[in-house]
């Protein structure tokens, strides 16, 4: 009648709303157009026919992006209750020509000239529409709509719109004619649009115009009820020359487009539609139920809570449903909303417990629905160039767990290792790595690979981070190294961004690790920051990266540590000795490690003065001795000494029990092949006084219970073998052959891999 | 009459005092009401949140915080649904009862109090035993309990402290509330309750454990749980308007107490409660006390009613400083460190505060 007479019509929807799909569907099979325009960017023009493919899922989002700057992006997500999908699928089902309208992200994602363009902003911000403007005009243009509803007294503005419908009666063309008057008054109170905002209706407008000129009788336009009725007379006199004048000059970059698949749970995001959705699972209900929406979303909640094993019975539903209404009675609207019924469960079911409703709010109000996409649809950069890195290096994408082993000296199983290592530091965790029993060396990685499907998600999440692996794990790094200020995390950060072969990165890590070391006072977080930087400058020879800075910046640690560390251990309780004891160790292994001559000797010099500093606590003061024993910096007769001190039956037994166990601690079976140490207990044991011997027993026992049973037995054998063997071993000391033995060293030193010995 | 009764009486019930407003509600109240009740469900939710009729009639507020938990309570009353309020003590579950039944049947005195030691007959019915002994069993030696009495006027009926009353005392509900009949073997009769009964309970969460409700009897109530106040100023709004009334009610001589006076006591209780300070830079321990609002409240007066009788009618931090002490020092040696700690730690730092830090060092 009226409506199929007019030559263009314009459908003024809520983005992602189920109402305004279903009245969209119903007003496009009244209207029967023979042409659609849809808002959306025309970038993605060409992609707009993959939408009917059978292997086609929603959710899934539309995606352009700057190819050469792919963090400049935007996604156009939708479901399948959003109304534009609704319409794309009408259109190409039809086969009549659909097209997007929208102004082309090729002008919007220009790099902004001027100060303001946010670097860390995340995708769906920065390509999202508007300049800052202040909050409440802009959440009306996003979702007006909402605004309307809520001046109509309804807090879900889809049943609203149900309400708007079924009050009209009049079918679902007239909705829209009502929609389009009540934003013309809305906007009439605005202030002039932004000039973003402007410039889009402006290419719309000329969008509309090109098609009626291009001669079709019946143009279907469905765009956000916000801007409906700045199309609703396009060829108004002098229009055409002013939006022609708005959209002049303005710059262009290159852009990409490609399908991939979404999730509700990213749905419930800011998007290039704007305003994102609270409640995609209930949107979904609303839209595919064709029975009452309240009755399905309280029966799933119960069934929900009936696999969770809490009580929920039919009668609980009925009460639950009756509470709803009510309470929309109460509040003056006709059918309860995703508000009541929230409550309605809370009341009725949950008995006022708010903890069950997290897991109703999770899969009920947000869902976890993922979308796919065909095969031939193209895909993001970053999946691009995971997918080739994975048909090269030849690890395949499947579902199943694989174990791999890999030698880090072949190139392919290097760059293996580093794939993976990348692709854990943008969170996407394809390959768990493990350790192996009894295989433990720098050369060996062993790694369980299995593929998650949202691993997809995740991957183009990170897509914002860089177009290949190796960019997007150097980008995302960078921004944690940034945003970081615990030495512990920064030197883990180090280990990781090494073993993923990213030397930009590490390089800025140095820095901040220097920087961060100089300013934090505490000397446990220096010391538990070391051994990573040790173990990376050793494994820098493996993978080939310059050690060179990691040596000034674990130089600088040292020094650090060795001014705080006698402070730092002065009244330590037993927890914290115990922590202490496990840091000292570390760091004497990171400085043996590190083989630099100078920091090893400052280190030794502050053990010398731990190992006699008074009321240290024993466990620390014991290793202090034993260390300083190893690295052959005491005499045997110090020791000795030092041991007969300690163990005084003067002092007091739990301070000489630490001592011990501090001394012995982890070192059973050293104890059995380490000739000087097994000597030196040996020659304390027996040159103690019967008396004294029985009371040092027991603090002895509580150290030598701590070895394995093993352990115990060869010492107990070897302690029954006697003084001989000692005194040989002693003897062959004497008549020692050095040249002898240095015919031997070179053929060692092959066998060893060419390393020399330091000293 | 009546006069008389607001005169001498120490507290009135909620349908006297409130008389003018409900007659005013109810003067105005064109949408539906359910069977038996005075008002619509509309309008209970205005007398409990407040607001202003088309005649510009100011309601004043009972209840001040989350106005969808009032509206919940009485939708189940709609739904003849019984209303179970939780909530720790001093979080106004009894206040808001009484005012629902006030509001809904006119009438807030069919009341039970739950004890350990509350019986069946105070649910059900008692007799009188001298007629009893006279006449047998007969309707007139039988004492009704206010349940019944509910259920035969089709009144709300209010149970307090449903989780004190033994268990099997509690089941006694369970028929009323499902069949909404309640039996009488003896006569072999049964009182069918009329439209518009309906019970509301309210249950210390403290307490949960004491006598947890079986399941069953969980089934029949919605329950509602009233939050301690969201907001700093939503609770001084509730401690100011309760001590305006208090002092009216008491006739207390001197002025309201100053605004800040009632910021400072709410803050501390709020800090206190929270363990953590307000600007969420500092650590605090909490007391083994609630710090309820109810308790803010009664400081606050009895430091007016100091001040009225004892000093010059203005409150003063001094006034404030032992009921602050004893409100908050209920275990003598646990709750005095705690609040010993606070005082030296957050109240001594604070600017304007030196003068309730030094009386409050007095009390100690």
């Amino acid at each position: 009648m009226v409506v199929t007479a007019r030559r263009h019509f314009v459908f003024g929807v809520r983005h992602h709303g189920p109402g305004s799909a279903r009245s969209v569907l119903g007003a496009l099979e009244a209207y029967a157009p023979d042409a659609l325009l849809v808002e959306g960017p025309p970038d993605a023009d060409g992609l707009i026919a993959l939408a009917a493919h059978e292997e086609m899922q929603p959710p899934v989002a539309l995606l352009v992006y700057v190819p050469d700057a792919p963090q400049r992006a935007v996604f156009y997500p939708f479901a399948t209750f959003s109304p534009e999908w609704v319409a794309l699928r009408y259109g190409l089902a039809r086969s009549i020509p659909v097209r997007f309208m929208d102004l082309p992200q090729a002008h919007r994602l220009v790099p902004a000239v001027t100060v303001e363009a946010p670097e860390s902003a995340s995708p769906e911000e920065s390509g999202a529409d508007e300049l800052p403007v202040e909050g409440a005009a802009r959440a009306l243009r996003l979702d007006p709509l909402a605004r309307l509803a809520e001046i109509a007294g309804f807090a879900d503005s889809e049943r609203w719109w149900d309400h708007l419908v079924e009050s009209r009666r009049g079918g679902h063309a007239q909705v829209f004619d009502a929609i389009n008057d009540a934003m013309a008054a809305l906007r009439e109170g605005e202030a002039e649009l932004p000039e973003l905002e402007s410039r889009r209706e402006a290419y719309m407008r000329t969008a509309v115009r090109a098609a009626l000129k291009e001669g079709c009788e019946r143009l279907a336009v469905v765009c956000g009820a916000w801007h409906a009725p700045a199309l609703v007379e396009p060829e108004r006199k002098g229009a055409a020359t002013a939006d022609r004048a708005l959209l002049k000059g303005l710059p262009k970059v290159k852009t990409a487009a490609a399908w991939t698949p979404w999730s509700y749970d990213r749905l419930s995001f800011r998007s290039g539609y704007g305003a994102g959705v609270d409640s995609p699972a209930y949107y979904d209900l609303l839209w595919s139920c064709a029975g009452s929406p309240p009755v399905h979303w309280v029966t799933q909640a119960a069934r929900l809570m009936r696999e969770k094993d809490l009580d929920a019975s039919s009668a609980h539903i009925i009460e639950a449903v009756r509470l709803a209404e009510a309470l929309a009675a109460l509040r003056g609207r006709p059918l309860p909303g995703l508000e009541e019924l929230d409550e309605a469960v809370l009341t009725v079911m949950c008995f006022g417990n708010a903890a069950p409703m997290q897991l109703i709010r999770r899969k009920l109000v947000i869902g976890d629905r993922l979308g796919a996409v065909p095969e031939e649809a193209p895909v993001v950069p970053l999946q691009e160039d995971l997918a080739r890195l994975q048909k090269r290096l030849r690890v395949p994408v499947s579902a199943d767990e694989k174990d791999y082993d890999l030698d880090l000296r072949k190139p392919i199983d290097l760059e293996r290792s580093q794939l993976l290592h990348r692709l854990r530091l943008l969170d996407i965790a394809w390959g768990e790595q493990r350790e192996e029993h009894g295989k433990k060396g720098t050369f060996h990685e062993f790694w369980r690979v299995q593929w998650h499907p949202e691993f997809v998600v995740q991957l183009i999440d990170a897509s914002r981070w860089g177009s290949t692996v190796a960019d997007a794990a150097g980008a995302r790094t960078l921004e944690r190294v940034h945003t970081t200020a615990s030495l512990r995390e920064l030197t883990g950060l180090l280990d990781d961004a090494l073993l993923a072969d990213l030397p930009a990165v590490v390089e800025a890590l140095m820095t901040a690790i220097q920087d961060t070391a100089a300013q934090g006072g505490d000397v446990v977080e220096l010391m538990a920051a070391l051994p990573a930087l040790a173990r990376a400058g050793r494994y820098g020879n493996v993978r080939q990266a310059d050690t060179e800075m990691i040596a000034a910046v674990s130089d600088g640690l040292i020094e650090r540590i060795c001014v705080g560390l006698p402070n730092a251990c002065a009244s330590l309780n037993d927890e914290a000795a115990d922590a202490m004891f496990g840091h000292i160790v570390a760091v004497h292994d990171a400085v043996n490690l590190l083989q630099r001559a100078a920091q090893r000797e400052a280190w030794l010099g502050v053990l010398g003065h731990l190992a006699q500093q008074g009321g240290l606590h024993g466990l620390v003061a014991g290793r202090a001795v034993r260390l300083l024993h190893e690295a052959g910096t005491w005499e045997r007769d110090d020791v000795e000494r030092r041991l007969h001190l300690a163990l005084s039956t003067a002092n007091d037994p739990g301070q000489a029990a630490g001592w011990i166990e501090g001394f012995l601690r982890g070192s059973g079976l050293l104890l059995v092949h380490d000739e000087g140490l097994w000597s030196l207990l040996d020659a304390w044991v027996t040159g103690l006084a019967g008396e004294h011997f029985t009371a040092v027993l027991p603090l002895l026992r509580r150290t030598f219970a701590t070895f394995s049973a093993p352990e115990r037995r060869q010492m107990g054998e070897r302690a029954k073998r006697g003084a001989p063997a000692g005194v040989g071993a002693a003897v062959a000391t004497d008549a020692f052959d050095f040249e002898r033995a240095a015919r031997v060293l070179p053929m060692l030193a092959r066998i060893l891999g060419a390393a020399e010995e330091p000293a | 009459m009546i006069q008389d009764n607001e005169t001498t009486v120490l507290r009135q019930h909620a349908e006297q005092q409130f008389a003018q407003e409900l007659e005013a509600l109810a003067g105005q109240d064109e949408r539906p009401r359910p069977p038996s009740w005075r008002l619509s469900p509309w309008a209970v939710a205005t007398y409990l949140l407040g607001g202003k009729l088309a005649n510009g009639f100011v309601v004043s507020p009972k209840y001040i915080g989350n106005r969808r938990i009032i509206e919940i309570a009485v939708s189940t009353l709609a739904t003849d649904r019984a209303l179970l309020l939780l909530g720790v003590p001093g979080t106004a579950k009894t206040w808001v009862s009484e005012h629902l039944a006030a509001a809904v049947s006119g009438d807030s005195t069919l009341l039970v109090q739950g004890t350990a030691g509350t019986a069946e007959e105070a649910i059900r019915y008692g007799w009188n035993y001298a007629l009893l002994l006279a006449k047998g069993p007969c309707a007139e030696a039988l004492v009704p309990s206010p349940v019944m009495r509910a259920m035969q006027a089709g009144k709300v009926a209010r149970v307090e402290e449903l989780t004190r009353i033994p268990a099997d005392v509690q089941d006694t509900l369970i028929t009323i509330l499902s069949e909404k009949t309640l039996p009488i073997p003896e006569l072999n009769e049964e009182v069918q309750a009329v439209k518009g009964f309906n019970v509301i309970a309210t249950a210390n969460n403290r307490d949960r454990g004491v006598n947890e409700l079986s399941s069953a009897l969980r089934r029949r109530f919605n329950t509602v749980v009233l939050p301690t106040p969201a907001t700093a100023d939503e609770e001084v709004t509730i401690v100011q308007t309760r001590v305006a009334a208090i002092g009216r009610a008491l006739e207390l001589p001197g002025d309201a107490p100053p605004i800040e006076e009632i910021r400072r006591v709410v803050t501390i209780f709020r800090e206190l409660r929270e363990g953590q300070t307000a600007d969420g830079k500092t650590k605090v321990k909490s007391p083994t006390a609630t710090m309820s609002t109810a308790e803010a409240i009664s400081v606050m007066g009895s430091g007016l009613a100091l001040a009225g009788h004892f000093g010059d009618g203005t409150l003063r931090a001094g006034d404030v400083a032992s009921g602050l002490t004893g409100a908050i020092v209920k275990d003598p040696v646990q709750d005095a460190v705690v609040w010993k700690e606070y005082l030296e730690t957050v109240v001594k730092e604070r600017d304007g505060w030196s003068d309730l830090y030094r009386a409050c060092r007095k009390e100690m």
